[in-house]
C-alpha cells in the first residue's frame, strides 16, 4: 500500500510549496513603464476583416493603424494619411499617405488599403462587419456576390495616394475610417499565412503603435510592446501593455487589489461598493439600453398616449442608482451623452426632450386611461422579453414592478439566452422588450437610423413618416450641409421622443478603477473604447 | 486481457459517435446563431453568411459533412475564435485544465480515503464527528464558493497563493483545493462506512483473535478491502471535477478548457461545442475504463483473465 507515503509526500509538498510562496511574493514599486491591463475577454481574431467584437478592437487600434486615428472629443487625428480631402458633392474622398513602414520593414502602401477592404467586403471573407461599408461605392454589390471585387469603390494612384468613391455622401466617413475593418492588410503577410492569418501573434503583421506579443491564438494573456516602427514612435512613451483576460469580476477586484493590475474594470454590486474608492472612475459609453415597442403586434401600442404613459411611468433615475448600480447614466435621449458633438455642443443636450426621458407616475396614471379610452380597451396584458444576464433580469424586473404601477396593465417578464432574445426581437415575436445598441461610430445617425419604418433593426416596426422624411433628408440634400443635417438629426431625435417611439432607460456607463500613476489613457465612448499610445507610468 | 481492452475500446468508440450524434442535433435545435455580431446584421446578411458557412443546408447534410470531417480528422474552425481550428482550440487549452483536474481528483481521493479511514478506525469520537462534519461541510459548500472564499483569504488578505492567473505550481494550488473538496467528502463518507462494516467482520474478529497488531490488520485486511466499494465511485467523481472546474477555472482565470465550453454552447459555436463534447465524452469514458482495471487488481475476485 503506497497510501501512507504518497500521503506524507502530499504533506512534503504542500509544506514546501507554502515556505516557497513566502520567498516568492515582492513587493516592488518601480517606475517601469509598463502597464497591467484588465481585459473581460480574450482576443476572438486579429483578423481585422473578421473582427466583431470590441475587445478584440481594442487589441487592433493598439497595434494597427487605419487612415486616421480617433481622437478626443469625437475629433480625428492624422493616422497613416498624412491629409484628406472630400469633392464638392461629398462622393470621392482622397488620403494622402505618409512614408511609413509595417512592423516586418515594408512599406504601408495605398494599395495595402485597396487589398484589405476588398478582402472585407469579398463573400468568400464572410466577414459579419461588411455591411459597415455600405456607403463605399458597389460594396453591397459585391457583399451578395452579385460584383467582381475589383468594383469597389477604391483605388491606389501611385503608393502614397488612395481614393474611396462613396455611393452617397457620408460626413461622418471619418470616423468610419479609424475603425480596424477599414485599416489596412499587408497582403504579404495575408498571402503567407493564408487561412492562418492572424491566428496568434507573429502570423500578422502590425503598423500601429504597438505590435502585438504573447497570444498563442486561444491564451489569456498577451502583450502590446511598443513598435520602432511605427512613424510616430517618439511619442509612444509606454514599453508594454500587459493584457490580462480575467472573467470573473470579483476576481479582477481582488488582482487590481492587491496591485497585479493597474485597470480593471467593475460591474454591478462590485461598481457600487467601490464608488468612494479614489481610483474609481466612469466611462460614458456610446451605448443606450431601451425599451421597444412591438406595434406590428400589438395594437394598442400604436397609441401615443399608451406608450407615453409606460414611458413616464418607469422612475430612470432610481433605475440607474438603485437597480443597475455599476456605472450607468440615466438617459438624456435615444442618442447617447458625450457621444456626438458639433462645435461643442452635445447632441444629446440640443435635442434633449423632457418627457421623453422623465418620471411622472400621475401624469402617466392619466395618459394611460386616455390611451385606453382611446383604442376602447380596459385592461392590457404583456409580455417584457429581455436576456437572461444579470444585468438585464434586474432591469426587466424593475421595469415590470413600475409598469404595473398603472392600472389594467398586467407585465409579464421572459428572461431567455441573449442570442434567442436577438432572434426573437428581430421576428417581431414579443410585446415588449429591452434592447441595447452600441454605436460602431460616433454620429447620431448610427442611433436614429434603427427607427426608420424600413430597418430591419426597428424590432418594433415602430413608425413615422416626418422621421423617415427628415433621416432622409439629413442622407440626401442635407448630406453635404453639416449644421442643416444635424438639425435635421435632431429635429428627428425630439420627434421620436415626443411620440416615444421607444424609451431610453439608461445610457451604459463603465465603471472601472485605475491606478493614479497611470496616464494618458484615452478613453472613447465608441469602440475601441481606450488608446494607450499616449500613455505612461508616472 | 487484449480481447477484454479490444472489446472495451470499441464500446467507447460507440459510445463517443451516439453522443456526438445527439448533441449534433440538439445543439442544432438550440435557439440563435452562431454570429457574434447577430444583433447588428440583417436577416439578408445573416443569410449571406450561412451560405458561407454552409449552415443554410438541412441538417441531416451538415451532420454528414461533420462526420466526414471527423474521420478526416478534422473538427472544423470555431466560430468565436475566426480562423482557428477547434483541434488546437483544445490542445491549447487542454493542458492547464487536466492539471487542476487531476491534481484535484488526487488530492482529494486521497485526503478522502485519509479522513474516512481515521474516521472509522476512531469510530464514534470526537475524530469522528470531526471527519464527518468535514464530510459534510465540504459536500455542502460549492466549489465555487470554496475558490471565491480561498482566493480572497488565503490569495489576497495572508498573500500565500497568487490570486489568479497561471504560471507554475503556485498557481494550481487554489484551484486544485477548491475542486479537491468535493470529491474529498464523497471519498471519506464512502471509505468511513466501508470500513465501519469491514472492522466488525468476522475476519477482522479472527485476525484480532490471532493476536495480530493493530496497525497490521488495518493496513493488511481493513484497508484493501475497503478501497473496492470507494473505487466505483471514482468515475461520478471524474465527472464532478469536469463540471466543476468550468466554474473554477473561470474563478482563477486559468486559461482551461472548462470555461470554453460553456462559452462555446452561450455563444452557438457549433465546432467548438462538438469537438468538446466528444473530447469530454472520450476522457470519461477512459476515466471509467481504468477504474474497472483498477477494480481488478485490487479485488482478486474480479479479475479479467479472459
Amino acid at each position: 500500500m503506497k497510501i501512507n507515503s504518497l500521503a506524507k509526500l502530499g504533506g512534503v509538498a504542500l509544506v514546501t510549496g507554502l515556505i516557497l510562496a513566502g520567498c516568492g511574493s515582492k513587493s516592488s514599486q518601480s517606475k517601469k513603464q509598463e502597464i497591467s491591463w484588465m481585459t473581460p475577454s480574450p482576443i476572438a481574431t486579429m483578423d481585422t476583416s473578421k473582427m466583431t467584437d470590441l475587445y478584440s478592437a481594442q487589441v487592433a487600434n493598439g497595434t494597427n493603424e487605419g487612415l486616421l486615428r480617433i481622437a478626443k472629443d469625437n475629433k480625428v487625428n492624422p493616422g497613416v494619411a498624412k491629409s484628406y480631402s472630400v469633392s464638392k458633392d461629398g462622393l470621392t474622398w482622397t488620403f494622402n499617405l505618409r512614408h511609413s513602414k509595417w512592423s516586418n520593414g515594408d512599406p504601408v502602401t495605398a494599395k495595402d488599403f485597396v487589398f484589405s477592404w476588398q478582402r472585407t467586403v469579398n463573400p468568400k471573407t464572410a466577414s459579419q462587419y461588411a455591411y459597415i461599408f455600405a456607403n463605399v461605392k458597389n460594396a453591397d454589390k459585391i457583399s451578395s456576390g452579385k460584383m467582381a471585387v475589383s468594383k469597389l469603390g477604391v483605388k491606389a494612384e501611385g503608393n502614397y495616394k488612395f481614393v474611396v468613391s462613396l455611393s452617397k455622401p457620408q460626413s461622418y466617413f471619418k470616423y468610419m475610417v479609424t475603425q480596424p475593418e477599414f485599416f489596412p492588410q499587408n497582403p504579404k503577410t495575408v498571402a503567407k499565412y493564408g487561412s492562418s492569418f492572424a491566428t496568434n501573434a507573429t502570423k500578422n503583421s502590425y503598423n500601429g503603435p504597438f505590435i502585438l506579443k504573447g497570444w498563442n491564438g486561444t491564451n489569456d494573456t498577451w502583450t502590446l510592446t511598443k513598435n520602432k516602427n511605427y512613424w510616430d514612435a517618439k511619442s509612444v512613451k509606454v514599453k508594454d501593455v500587459k493584457f490580462q483576460a480575467v472573467k470573473t469580476p470579483s476576481t479582477a477586484l481582488n488582482s487590481y487589489n492587491s496591485g497585479k493590475l493597474d485597470f480593471t474594470t467593475l460591474s454591478g454590486t462590485l461598481a457600487a461598493n467601490n464608488k468612494k474608492n479614489k481610483d474609481y472612475t466612469v466611462y460614458p459609453q456610446a451605448s443606450t439600453s431601451y425599451m421597444e415597442f412591438n406595434t406590428k403586434k400589438i395594437p394598442a401600442l400604436r397609441n401615443t398616449n399608451i406608450r407615453k404613459a409606460m414611458a413616464l411611468a418607469i422612475d430612470k433615475k432610481q433605475m440607474v442608482n438603485k437597480v443597475m448600480q455599476g456605472g450607468d447614466i440615466t438617459p438624456k435621449g435615444f442618442v447617447p451623452a458625450d457621444m456626438a458633438k458639433r462645435s461643442g455642443k452635445d447632441f444629446a443636450n440640443e435635442a434633449y426632450v423632457k418627457a421623453g426621458t422623465d418620471y411622472n407616475l400621475k401624469e402617466a396614471k392619466a395618459l394611460f386611461a386616455k390611451g385606453m379610452k382611446q383604442v376602447g380597451k380596459k385592461s392590457l396584458s404583456l409580455t417584457l422579453l429581455g436576456a437572461d444576464d444579470d444585468d438585464t433580469k434586474r432591469a426587466t424586473e424593475f421595469v415590470q414592478s413600475q409598469l404595473t404601477k398603472l392600472p389594467g396593465l398586467k407585465v409579464t417578464n421572459q428572461n431567455i439566452p441573449f442570442k434567442s432574445k436577438l432572434t426573437r426581437a428581430q421576428n417581431q415575436q414579443f410585446d415588449l422588450v429591452l434592447s441595447a445598441w452600441i454605436a460602431d461610430y460616433p454620429d447620431p445617425s448610427n442611433f436614429l437610423d434603427l427607427m426608420t419604418s424600413d430597418n430591419p433593426q426597428n424590432d418594433g416596426k415602430w413608425s413615422n413618416k416626418q422621421y423617415d422624411a427628415l433621416m432622409k433628408k439629413s442622407e440626401t440634400t442635407d448630406a453635404n450641409n453639416e449644421s442643416a443635417r444635424w438639425s435635421d438629426m435632431v429635429q428627428a431625435e425630439k420627434l421620436l421622443m415626443n411620440q416615444q417611439g421607444l424609451v431610453p432607460l439608461y445610457q451604459q456607463g463603465q465603471a472601472a478603477l485605475i491606478k493614479p500613476s497611470v496616464k494618458g489613457v484615452q478613453p472613447f465612448p465608441t469602440s475601441p473604447q481606450y488608446d494607450w499610445a499616449k500613455a505612461y507610468v508616472k | 486481457m487484449a480481447k477484454y481492452l479490444g472489446k472495451r475500446i470499441f464500446y467507447i468508440i460507440l459510445t463517443l459517435f451516439i453522443v456526438s450524434t445527439i448533441t449534433f442535433f440538439l445543439m442544432k435545435l438550440m435557439p440563435g446563431t452562431p454570429l457574434t455580431n447577430q444583433a447588428k446584421l440583417t436577416p439578408t446578411q445573416i443569410h449571406q453568411i450561412y451560405k458561407q458557412y454552409g449552415l443554410d443546408k438541412p441538417v441531416w447534410q451538415q451532420y454528414l459533412v461533420y462526420l466526414g470531417g471527423i474521420i478526416h480528422g478534422n473538427f472544423g474552425t470555431s466560430f468565436q475564435f475566426s480562423n482557428q481550428p477547434v483541434s488546437y482550440l483544445i490542445t491549447s487549452r487542454l493542458g492547464p485544465s487536466l492539471i487542476i483536474g487531476g491534481q484535484g481528483m488526487v488530492l482529494g481521493v486521497l485526503a478522502g480515503l485519509i479522513v474516512g479511514a481515521v474516521g472509522a478506525i476512531r469510530a464514534n469520537t470526537w475524530v469522528d464527528t470531526s471527519a464527518t462534519i468535514i464530510s459534510i461541510l465540504f459536500i455542502s459548500i460549492p466549489s465555487f464558493v470554496l475558490a471565491v472564499l480561498l482566493q480572497y483569504y488565503l490569495g489576497l488578505k495572508l498573500r500565500l497563493f497568487p490570486i489568479a492567473d497561471w504560471g507554475g505550481f503556485m498557481y494550481t494550488v487554489l484551484p486544485t483545493l477548491a475542486l479537491a473538496a468535493s470529491p474529498l467528502a464523497e471519498t471519506a463518507r464512502f471509505m468511513r462506512t466501508e470500513m465501519v462494516d469491514v472492522l466488525s467482520s468476522d475476519y477482522i474478529e479472527l485476525a484480532k483473535a490471532k493476536g495480530l497488531n493493530k496497525v497490521g490488520i488495518i493496513y493488511h485486511h481493513a484497508l484493501r478491502n475497503s478501497l473496492i466499494p470507494v473505487v466505483t465511485i471514482i468515475g461520478p467523481l471524474a465527472v464532478n471535477i469536469m463540471t466543476g472546474s468550468m466554474v473554477v477555472e473561470n474563478i482563477f482565470s486559468i486559461p482551461g478548457i472548462g470555461e470554453q465550453f460553456v462559452k462555446s454552447i452561450l455563444t452557438n459555436d457549433y465546432p467548438t461545442i462538438m469537438g468538446l463534447t466528444i473530447v469530454y465524452s472520450a476522457m470519461l469514458c477512459v476515466v471509467l475504463l481504468i477504474t474497472d482495471i483498477v477494480y481488478g487488481l485490487i479485488d482478486p475476485r474480479i479479475r479479467i483473465n479472459k
